[in-house]
């Protein structure tokens, strides 16, 4: 759909865009956090959207995501256009997202906050709860089901009864992740997930990703380990104030002395790589 | 009967309506997070209009207000609870796309100051200042009711409603919808990201919670037999909201807990109590300040309040489910190790136990 004009290469490279912006812009208070950001997202595949801080990538997943309005441009969820979509409507056509900072229900408990997640449940009408108690039990009983299991993968099958509040931050971490996995989503929109989080807990998360990858979820993540995009990523999206600048493979966008100075070269030098 | 028991009637009534009462604020700003300062408003609607859909025409009572309808109980209270869910739509409509949290607050609080202004002023609408009266009693005629003995009769009839409103509210607080709620109360942008349209949920939360408000403002208005602006001031919302803070945010059981606590005991009881010699309104005023004291206490050394937020354990969820295998033996499996071809071309990279 669109054309990134020093991309090296596109995601027609992979497959299918599935999810796509472009000439994104949004500027706060007079300063411009996105500043014409175009690219498309391969379907099924995980795609890294990394740059140095400030580059505009969470404001980009706001977007995307519908949590914060563009000032102009366009952006497409498969071939409809989600531009400026309220984000429970983004949600609800299968895009979830974890933020940068856990973002968990506190005052819910850990299986709780995976019940919330399925995007329309026969259980939050007026109606069903006093007409239709049969559906609300039997859709509940396999809510929790599914739940359970996706808890047990994640390994927080143990805190289920705890309040989310009370777990530890890779444990939040997890928790966010779980629960966008709960909701079955098409594309996951990943902020950071390996940020402040052990070494060991990123060899788990990674694996949790390219386990949504095998289920056919199409994953774009924002994230600085670079050690993880060059093993996990099919695809590389690099964001530098505010605008694309460059696409492709982690090992392509080596070679690439804009993307080197702007990012891989302060990345390197700083020794965080790995 | 005498006088002491029809005290106690009196207080019975009052813990049964403001629970009532409490419920409704609850399922408001304990399980959705809308910090409805114009909550006393709504009260104030469903207590006029179960009070004007109960009275006779206008034109024969003496008094200026709207309908007259003449309606028998409870249809009347249930006109009262529908008025202020409609008032609350109306409200919802206004504030809560674009207000959150303190903003709403204060919008909702001039809100409550526009609508006391209006009945106080505005006489063709509820009788102005001097408010409605002679409001009938509910099946007082037919069962030959005297003065003493409606009260407690009326008493119980606010038990009965009240333990049926408590029945609707909790099949919704257990329900998804009730969790969904307190998901938007938490973080309303993580809940939208969820695919949840939090108006939609905001609105469905006023509505209900607004009518628990009506309900219990036409009880109070049918025990009364009258009700004007005095019996409603902006600043009783706060009197509700003591009740659900002492009793417990979120918690259904804690409204009862709380209305028996700062309605029953701190405000009515002391009413009841015979004036200091020498200093008659004294009492009231200790007690106002006994109110801020025991809100202030809890706040510090208890805010959860007296009966807590309930914690909904899977058990509790579903009461009979087990997952399979038996639910504890279900232990954490953690990821499936990617195959070097999931994990695309290259050496593994996955860090070794020794490097953590």
């Amino acid at each position: 759909m669109t054309s990134t004009g020093q991309s090296m290469s596109s995601p027609d490279a992979f497959s299918e865009s599935i999810l796509s912006c472009e000439n994104i812009t949004k500027s706060f208070l007079g300063v411009n956090a996105l500043n014409g950001a175009t690219f498309d997202v391969p379907k099924n595949k995980i795609t890294a959207l990394i740059g140095p801080n400030g580059a505009g990538k969470t404001t980009l997943v706001n977007i995307l995501s519908g949590a914060m309005k563009s000032d102009s441009g366009t952006t497409h969820l498969g071939s409809v256009d989600v531009t400026n979509l309220e984000s429970y409507k983004i949600a609800r056509m299968g895009l979830m997202r974890t933020f940068q900072l856990s973002r968990e229900l506190g005052g819910l408990t850990v299986l709780e906050n995976l019940l919330v997640a399925p995007k329309v449940q026969a259980g939050e009408s007026l109606f069903n709860i006093f007409l239709r108690p049969r559906l609300l039990q039997r859709e509940e009983r396999q809510n929790i089901e599914r739940a359970t299991e996706i808890l047990a993968t994640y390994g927080l099958y143990e805190l289920r009864d705890n309040r989310a509040r009370e777990l530890s931050g890779g444990q939040k971490k997890l928790l966010e992740i779980s629960r966008g996995v709960m909701a079955a989503p098409t594309v996951f929109l990943l902020d950071e997930p390996m940020a402040g989080v052990n070494p060991a807990l990123i060899d788990r998360i990674a694996g949790y990703i390219l386990d949504m990858k095998r289920q056919g979820m199409t994953v774009l993540m924002i994230e600085h380990n670079l050690n993880v995009v060059e093993k996990i990523c099919d695809f590389v999206i690099v964001l530098a104030e505010g605008k694309t600048l460059a696409t492709g493979r982690l090992s392509e966008l080596r070679a690439n002395p804009e993307v080197v100075q702007a990012y891989l070269g302060e990345v390197i030098s700083a020794g965080t790589t790995n | 009967m005498s006088a002491f028991w029809y005290y106690v009637f009196t207080l019975v009534f009052f813990l049964f309506d403001y629970f009532i009462l409490a419920m409704g604020l609850n399922i408001q700003y304990g399980e959705t997070g809308i910090l409805n300062f114009a909550y006393i408003g709504f009260v104030a609607i469903g207590a006029y209009m179960t009070g004007v859909a109960g009275m006779p025409n206008a034109g024969t009572s003496g008094q200026h207000y709207i309908l007259g309808l003449n309606l028998p109980f409870p249809i009347n209270l249930i006109i009262g609870g529908l008025s202020a869910s409609a008032l609350a739509f109306l409200v919802a409509l206004i504030t809560l796309r674009r207000l959150r949290t303190d903003y709403l607050a204060m919008v909702l609080i001039s809100l409550s100051l526009v609508l006391y202004d209006i009945s106080n002023n505005f006489i063709p609408l509820f009788n102005g200042a001097d408010g409605l009266y002679n409001v009938p009693e509910p099946f007082a005629s037919a069962l030959k009711l005297t003065t003493n003995s409606f009260v407690p009769f009326f008493a119980g009839v606010a038990g009965v409603v009240a333990l049926i409103l408590w029945f609707f509210m909790s099949r919704i607080t257990r329900s998804p919808l009730g969790r969904t709620l307190r998901a938007i109360r938490d973080d309303p942008t993580v809940a939208s990201a969820l695919g949840k349209g939090v108006f939609r949920y905001q609105l469905t939360s006023m509505l209900v919670g607004s009518f628990y408000a009506g309900v219990g403002g036409g009880l109070l208005i049918q025990f009364g037999g009258s009700f004007n602006p005095t019996a409603w001031l902006p600043g009783e919302t706060f009197v509700i909201f003591a009740v659900i803070i002492v009793g417990g945010v979120g918690n259904n059981v804690g409204m009862l807990v709380g209305a028996l606590v700062v309605e029953t005991l701190l405000i009515h009881l002391p009413a009841f109590l015979p004036a200091i010699p020498g200093h008659p309104g004294l009492i009231e005023y200790i007690d106002t300040m006994v109110i801020g004291v025991v809100l202030m206490i809890m706040l510090w050394f208890r805010p959860q309040g007296i009966v807590p937020e309930r914690v909904r354990r899977s058990k509790f969820l579903l009461p009979d489910f087990a997952p399979s295998g038996g639910g504890a033996v279900i232990a954490p499996t953690g990821p499936a190790i990617p195959t070097e071809e999931a994990a695309g071309a290259g050496p593994p990279f996955f860090i070794e136990e020794k490097d953590v």
